[in-house]
């Protein structure tokens, strides 16, 4: 239980942000190891818990292995659970991320978003939370602090959905919103509880009813799990329409489903942008707007379920489609290009993908102009090349 | 290419004798396959391994399902499931006991080779580890390997692990075993209630796999366990617990892997409806209050 907590508006960072939306959505049991950049967020829980604004129980332990297997247990006999990590935390969490989906618990963790070593780096790449695509992970990225707040909430909303039942990781970029304050209008908790409802699990640990979950299971039955996991990943598609055009009526702020496309109507090229990059390059497509080029912009916030309808529909009517990417899979591409040219299979759109930001250098207005340059260069061509390294020493455009 | 499926319980060594089968048709110039089946790997739980020999490089890798010989370790795997099922028109079953080949009962009268492996280990061997007999009597059914090459394999095999003396002892248990083996034709007629298999559809699945008792048409069931599957059936050995001598020190209830003993007034009980008869508690018990013995089944 939570005390009462008015509405009220706040300049706080992005890990403040994700701790006070668990703690409005009245987490039972909150299990997490601390790491730059996320240690904040554990902080701000504990202060809460701290100061008696809620009784959640939280669990110190001693690795990020033992938080994820604790919110497991604790979510398995019932309880609404909250953790959070990031980069090297987050793998080696991997192990537990297929539990927690393959028992359908619908935990909720923001990782916030560090490169992975080698080299040792604190600073904001995706190639932590992307290389976990297969483990049956909702996975979502923000823009802003507002956003961080927003999605917690709706992700405890999603994933606790009966069609759905599936653990959800809130994404948001290391220091450029897990440090950064900015304005966030928090909504009170009466509402959040009213949005969210209960948590009614499908499951529950309990020695009156003794029951068995994720016991030795022969092939017989496995394949038939593995079938409902993807029809569940999928049904949250149409989940995630309906809980933010809830939200949209309830509090006023419209997340548009699983992408946003911003000044796309009669756009001849359009970027696909993932994270922090959006509001920079919102900032660009006015200005070239502005200059009379027809270029628009696809916010991705859901990297799974991937928008494959969605990004087909907006292709039909452009001539190029950009991709930025902030991780590589070495030797193919960027993940979430890799994603949007099997979505487009089949239709012509040359389809091109930008690197940039990695390992956390700062990705500016000049970088996202340069993508748009080389769109409107390729227009309805055969680009000469799919992968364009931006700002990459030695490495020409 | 002919096709072997061994019928054991785990801990029998099934799988070591079909490498080791393979091992002697190599020997002998031959392509030879062998791997096995693993259920959950418990000791005395049915598994099966699978053997295929030919003369050139075998590709198929799935499981054999129309084999040409059955090879069945133990004895009580006939009673509870139709170890000829799939077996060619002219195939052949290979049984671990002492009957005669006519005097085994199976679904259908088929050509039949019966060697009693468990008595001949147990005097060779002092344990009754039937896995290298049985080879030897492969060899005298079949006519498909020489004993020679089966005892050059089981040198080669078992004595790179358990030591020269051992692989020695194990060949010669399979050579008295070669000239033991009766060939016959077994009988006919024995009814198989088919195995009750509860294989839920994606629909009825429970989500996640979470499953606390339920009833389905094959009984009441847990994902990857049927209560009404009966261990107790898996035993060769059966613990009888002197009641006198027992001191209720609960070690060989903590110690049972099958969670099977009870503590009835202080005195442990043992449910041989489950008790697989691994004689772990035995061996556990600190007064000797618990002996294994053989187990006489009609
Ligand atoms: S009662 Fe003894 S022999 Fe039977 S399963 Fe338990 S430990 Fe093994
Ligand atoms: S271990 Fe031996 S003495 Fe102890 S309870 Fe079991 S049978 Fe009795």
């Amino acid at each position: 239980m939570i005390q009462k907590l008015p509405a009220k508006k706040m300049v706080i960072t992005g890990d403040y942000a994700a701790a006070y939306g668990a703690l409005l959505c009245d987490v039972d049991v909150v299990a997490a190891y601390p790491i730059t950049p996320q240690t904040l967020i554990v902080e701000e829980f504990s202060t809460f818990v701290n100061d008696g604004i809620t009784d959640a129980e939280f669990i110190m332990v001693e690795s990020e292995h033992s938080a994820m297997s604790a919110c497991i247990a604790a979510q398995a006999a019932g309880a609404r659970t909250f953790t959070a990590t990031s980069s090297q935390g987050l793998a080696l969490m991997h192990e537990m991320l297929f539990v927690a989906s393959g028992l359908r618990l619908p935990i909720v963790m923001p990782v916030v978003n560090r490169t992975v070593a080698a080299p040792i780096g604190i600073w904001c790449e995706h190639n932590d939370s992307m290389p976990q695509r297969d483990a049956g992970w909702i996975q979502m990225a923000c823009e802003d602090n507002q956003e961080v707040l927003d999605m917690i909430i709706m992700a405890y909303k999603i994933g606790e959905h009966k069609d759905v039942l599936l653990p959800v990781m809130p994404c948001l970029d290391a220091f450029i919103l897990s440090h950064t304050v900015e304005p966030v209008e928090a909504p009170s908790s009466d509402e959040v509880a009213d949005f969210i409802g209960e948590y009614k699990p499908h499951a529950v640990l309990d020695p009156d009813k003794p029951m068995a979950i994720g016991t030795f299971t022969p092939p017989e039955y496995i394949q038939e799990l593995r079938y409902q996991t993807h029809e569940a990943m999928k049904k949250a598609k149409e989940v995630i329409k309906n809980v933010t055009k809830d939200f949209a009526s309830k509090f006023g702020r419209d997340y548009y489903g699983l992408v946003e496309e911003y000044r796309c109507d009669d756009a001849e090229v359009v970027l696909i942008t993932v994270g922090t990059v959006t509001g920079t390059a919102r900032e660009v497509v006015d200005k070239l707007r502005q200059e009379g080029k027809k270029v628009g912009l696809v916010k991705s916030r859901f990297y799974r379920p991937f928008p494959a309808e969605e990004v087909k529909k907006i292709a039909e009517n452009v001539e190029a489609i950009g991709v930025y990417d902030r991780a590589i899979s070495y030797g193919s591409g960027g993940p979430l290009f890799i994603e949007t040219r099997n979505a487009l299979y089949g239709m012509d759109v040359p389809v091109i993908n930008f690197l940039a930001g990695l390992g956390g250098r700062d990705v500016v207005t000049g970088d996202v102009e340069k993508m748009y340059e080389i769109l409107l260069e390729n227009k309805g061509k055969k680009p000469a090349k799919e992968i364009y390294w931006i700002g990459t020493r030695g490495v020409s455009i | 290419m002919y096709e072997i499926r061994f019928h054991g319980r785990g801990g029998q060594g099934g799988r070591m004798a079909a490498e080791a089968y393979a091992l002697a048709a190599f020997l002998e110039g031959k392509y030879a396959v062998s791997f096995p089946f693993f259920g959950a790997e418990r000791r005395g739980a049915p598994v099966r391994a699978f053997t295929r020999v030919d003369d050139k490089k075998i590709r198929i890798k799935t499981q054999i399902y129309e084999p040409d010989y059955v090879v069945v370790l133990d004895e009580t795997l006939i009673e509870t499931e139709d170890v000829l099922e799939g077996l060619k028109e002219d195939g052949m079953v290979i049984i671990n006991t002492p009957k005669k080949p006519e005097e085994v009962q199976l679904s259908k009268p088929v050509k039949c080779a019966t060697v009693d492996a468990t008595s001949i280990a147990l005097e060779i061997l002092g344990r009754p580890i039937t896995n290298t007999a049985i080879l030897g009597a492969i060899a005298k059914a079949t006519g498909k390997v020489s004993i020679d090459s089966i005892e050059k394999a089981i040198i080669e095999k078992f004595g790179a692990r358990l030591g020269k003396e051992a692989g020695e002892k194990n060949a010669k248990a399979a050579r008295v075993a070669y000239e033991k083996t009766l060939v016959g034709v077994s009988q006919g007629g024995k009814e198989f209630v088919p195995r009750k298999r509860w294989l839920p559809t994606v629909e009825e699945m429970p989500i996640g796999g979470a499953i606390g008792t339920l009833q389905t048409e094959a009984g009441l069931v847990g994902i990857g366990s049927f209560i009404e599957n009966k261990t107790g059936d898996w035993r060769t050995f059966i613990p009888v617990v002197d009641k006198e001598k027992c001191i209720g020190c609960r070690l060989c209830w903590f110690y049972c892997p099958e969670g099977c003993i009870s503590m009835v007034e202080d005195k442990a009980t043992v449910d041989y409806d489950y008790c697989k008869g691994c004689g772990i508690c035995a061996n556990e018990c600190p007064v000797n209050a618990i002996e294994m013995k053989r187990e006489v089944r009609e």
